[in-house]
């Protein structure tokens, strides 16, 4: 998937810019929490210090009340003039101006045995103007009956102590919700009445909206509260009434007064809570405890609160995403233009330059292409002068393929007043000049040759080596030396004019054209196959020699047979067996042997070998032919007509060189062997045939190069040996006898063995016919 | 052809020898026997050739014999051919050599 340069560089980039965004945001996730629980703590110090400011106020208004307590008791004890003691109250309520009014209030009958009320209450009318309101010493209030005057005087037990009553509506005077702070005003140890101090609850919840512990947070308050549904609570725990509540899901008016179970969501733990759930959302509450058990309670939702943080996130997560999604663009088309570009329109050139077309290379950015471009350029023009140059060697080695082609015999039958044997041969050339070769011939009257051969390597050294082996073999083989020391004068031959450590596999078969029979040299080559008569083809086990041009020394061993008419034997090079198919097997011997017994019926030899190419064509199908494909097919046809009949004759023929003499005497010991000659007569041959042998190799040829050539014959009781040389004419009958009774000292260590040949022969005559000696020797048998 | 050459005595040598005594090999065969004849200290005064593992002799065989007994005559010498198969004799007398070569 990813194979690309540009899809890799692409992927490292997107995971770093991942890495990147999963550090950032767990550091991000960090510093919000951290930062959640700054802001927290920062609440909770900005609901403490409004606290104090509360707890300031309500320590003011209890030493207000305590003062007025004193005032009421210097009246109660002194000459209680009424105008003194109003100037006392007023001055308090003119330095303190946070309370909406107050006084000092008697107990029924104490002041005046005739008058049950007696009270001096100030408090500021709606211009803010502080007045006295006598109204309240009336029958229709009897202040002795209120809730608060109540409450306040059974708390207060002894001098100074100061209580609250509960919240309450006051229709009298300041016709507004209140709270009032009490304390005793004691004579003798006895209450005598009580002053009293007003704290307006809208006055609380002005100071709670007016609170901002940070800028642009929140401030509590119906109408101007920006932040929506957070809410307070005040209340007394101790006595357990809510003092005031703004709560928004509940009817606020009638819980004051009431006991803090009436609030949903309050519990006594609430302070160990971080938040609460009230009607699906979440709220912060700060606790805050007050003078006397009052307690506040201040509920903000949590997403209100924490919202420019979450703002913040959102805004930093957004940006991060941009950056990711820019950062590979830009990268992307950057790539694209310096590197992608350049690279994809070198590949288009070069697809351009390897189907010939002719191509200027123009890339100027970036500087690595260009210099790639300039590469290039002069990388195309040396490929087109290569193949230029490779044009021309490759339509002279096309001619040096013809030539080499052409030097194998080709027509077919080739040897058509020869009926005794029928040959065919064909070589499929691989692609370029190769090193397989045949050939055929006849080395003398009777013995025909045929093989065919390999050439170690390929290409022009090969096939030129192949031409110099072919020819020295076909020069070689017509010197007259005996089969197996054809080969081993061949053998030398290669060798010396082997300079490029070349071998030549081969396989050869001499036949007697007379005879039948036929002497087979394998030198590393493929074993050929055999068919007898009407059997089945074989391989042959012959002993495999050395190949030709390996050492200059080596021997050669020949397997002598005899072909009975009908008999095929096909040869073939190792192009055959090692052709392979699209699947990777080679053709193979089992497969040929196969090929040839399915079509042994075929008594033609050039439709066998068709039948072969046609099989090998059918298994290798498309695969390219990588090795030349020869095979040359030698067939027995019929016996030959010619031949003397009744007798039984043997050729045997050599260059005229002492080192032959040991293949000669073999040769002829065979011979004797094989016709049952007695130890006399073999004895006799043998002394003869040799004096003959060294008088022609020693004198014949005057140093020069020749043959000899030995025939022996047996007609009924006669056994003929021939030798016949083409050098100077000589008769050795002519030599005088020696005088066998002579003293040994005056005997000639010459011309004994002439004599002997005398002796020992019933005939022997001399002919000089066509330039050769033709000598005679007739034994009886 | 394989040639063993022994002394017998000071002046004495004896000579084995096996196969052809022909063409390929009569020289090499008279050679190394002149050579231990003229190589010996003491004067040879007797050649014996032992013909036992000798199978065929040709004319080339028969004109080392001759030259053999004419140097051993020269020095004094005698020769002596040992252990010789019929089929050899009769070539010996067929070129008149038995009628001077002592047989034992």
């Amino acid at each position: 998937m990813f194979k690309t340069i540009k899809s890799k560089i692409l992927l490292i980039i997107v995971l770093i810019l991942a890495i990147l965004l999963v550090a950032f945001s767990c550091y991000a996730v960090v510093f919000r929490a951290k930062t959640k629980q700054l802001m927290l703590q920062n609440y909770s110090f900005s609901v403490n210090s409004f606290v104090h400011q509360i707890n300031d106020k309500i320590t003011r208004l209890e030493d207000n009340s305590k003062d007025l307590a004193l005032i009421g008791s210097l009246f109660y004890r002194t000459d209680r003039s009424i105008p003194l003691t109003d100037k006392a109250i007023t001055k308090i309520f003119e330095n303190y101006d946070n309370s909406l009014g107050g006084g000092i209030w008697f107990e029924p009958y104490i002041v005046d045995k005739s008058k049950k009320r007696m009270c001096r209450y100030i408090y500021r009318n709606n211009d803010g103007v502080l007045t006295f309101d006598d109204n309240f010493e009336g029958d229709e209030y009897d202040y002795h009956n209120q809730g608060w005057y109540k409450q306040i005087i059974s708390q207060v037990t002894k001098e100074d102590d100061t209580a609250w009553s509960l919240p309450y509506y006051e229709k009298q005077g300041s016709d507004t919700m209140m709270i009032t702070v009490g304390t005793a005003i004691f004579y003798d140890d006895k209450i005598v009445g009580i002053s009293t101090v007003d704290w307006e609850l809208s006055a609380i919840f002005k100071d709670i909206s007016e609170m901002k512990p940070i800028e642009k947070t929140f401030s509590l308050y119906d109408g101007k509260n920006k932040i929506k549904d957070s809410f307070a609570v005040l209340a007394d725990k101790e006595h357990d009434y809510i003092i005031v509540s703004n709560d928004p899901f509940l009817d606020n008016e009638a819980l004051i007064g009431k006991s803090l179970k009436n609030i949903p969501w309050y519990n006594e733990n609430l302070k160990n809570i971080t938040y609460i759930t009230y009607h699906n959302k979440k709220y912060v509450p700060f606790v805050k405890n007050i003078k006397n058990g009052m307690v506040l309670i201040i509920c903000v939702p949590k997403t209100e609160m924490f919202r420019y943080i979450d703002q913040f996130g959102l805004y930093m997560l957004f940006t991060l995403f941009v950056i990711g999604l820019i950062i590979p663009i830009l990268l992307y088309i950057k790539l694209n233009k310096y590197i992608i570009n350049p690279i994809n329109k070198l590949m288009d050139i070069a697809n351009k330059i390897s189907r010939g077309e002719d191509v200027k290379i123009k890339i100027e950015k970036p500087e690595e292409f260009a210099k790639l471009a300039a590469t290039y350029d002069s990388m195309t023009n040396n490929i087109k002068s290569i193949t230029k140059e490779r044009e021309k060697i490759n339509s002279e080695l096309s001619i040096a393929k013809s030539i080499q082609e052409s030097s194998l015999p080709n027509v077919f039958p080739p040897f058509p007043e020869n009926p005794e044997f029928d040959i065919f041969a064909s070589m499929e050339p691989a692609k370029e000049v190769g090193g397989d070769f045949y050939d055929f011939y006849f080395i003398d009257e009777k013995h025909f040759m045929f093989l065919i051969a390999d050439v170690s390597g390929k290409g022009v050294p090969a096939a030129l080596f192949m031409m110099t082996v072919k020819t020295l073999i076909n020069n070689v083989s017509q010197m007259g030396y005996s089969h197996k020391k054809l080969f081993e004068v061949i053998n030398k031959k290669v060798c010396q004019t082997n300079k490029q450590g070349f071998f030549v596999t081969l396989l050869a078969g001499i036949f007697n054209t007379e005879t039948g029979d036929i002497s087979f040299i394998n030198c590393g080559h493929n074993q050929p196959l055999i068919k007898r008569q009407n059997g089945l083809y074989e391989y042959m086990n012959l002993n495999s020699n050395i190949v030709l041009g390996a050492f200059d020394d080596a021997k050669f061993e020949i397997f002598e047979t005899k072909l009975n008419v009908g008999d095929v034997v096909f040869t073939y090079t190792d192009g055959i067996t090692e052709a392979i198919n699209e699947r990777g097997d080679l053709f193979g011997e089992e497969r040929l042997a196969n090929c040839l017994n399915k079509n042994s019926g075929l008594d033609n030899i050039k439709e066998i070998a068709q039948s072969v190419k046609n099989e090998i064509k059918e298994f290798t199908q498309s695969t390219p032919q990588s090795d030349d494909i020869t095979m040359l097919i030698f067939k027995y046809q019929t016996e030959n007509l010619n031949k003397t009949p009744a007798s039984d004759s043997r050729t045997f023929r050599q260059p005229a060189d002492l080192e032959n003499y040991k293949s000669f005497y073999t040769w002829l010991h065979e011979v004797s062997k094989d016709w049952d000659l007695n130890d006399d007569i073999s004895n006799k041959l043998d002394m003869c045939a040799e004096e003959i042998f060294a008088n022609i190799t020693f004198y014949a040829y005057d140093g020069n190069s020749g043959y000899v050539e030995t025939t022996i014959t047996k007609i009924d009781d006669e056994v003929v040996l021939q030798f016949e040389d083409r050098g100077v004419e000589y008769n050795p009958l002519e030599k005088p006898d020696p005088d066998i009774t002579a003293p040994p000292e005056d005997r000639p260590l010459g011309g004994l063995g002439i004599f002997m040949v005398k002796q020992m022969a019933d005939i022997v005559n001399y002919e000089r016919k066509d330039d050769k000696n033709i000598l005679r020797i007739v034994f009886k048998i | 052809m394989e040639i063993k050459i022994k002394h017998n005595g000071i002046s004495g040598l004896i000579v084995n020898a096996g196969g052809r005594l022909d063409l390929d090999s009569a020289v090499e065969y008279g050679t190394k026997i002149k050579d231990a004849i003229e190589d010996s200290d003491e004067p040879i005064k007797e050649l014996v050739l032992d013909f036992g593992e000798i199978s065929f002799i040709s004319s080339f065989g028969l004109k080392i014999i001759l030259e053999l007994y004419k140097q051993m005559n020269g020095q004094n010498g005698v020769l002596k051919l040992r252990n010789v198969s019929e089929q050899i004799k009769n070539s010996f007398k067929m070129v008149g050599f038995n009628q001077f070569l002592i047989f034992e």
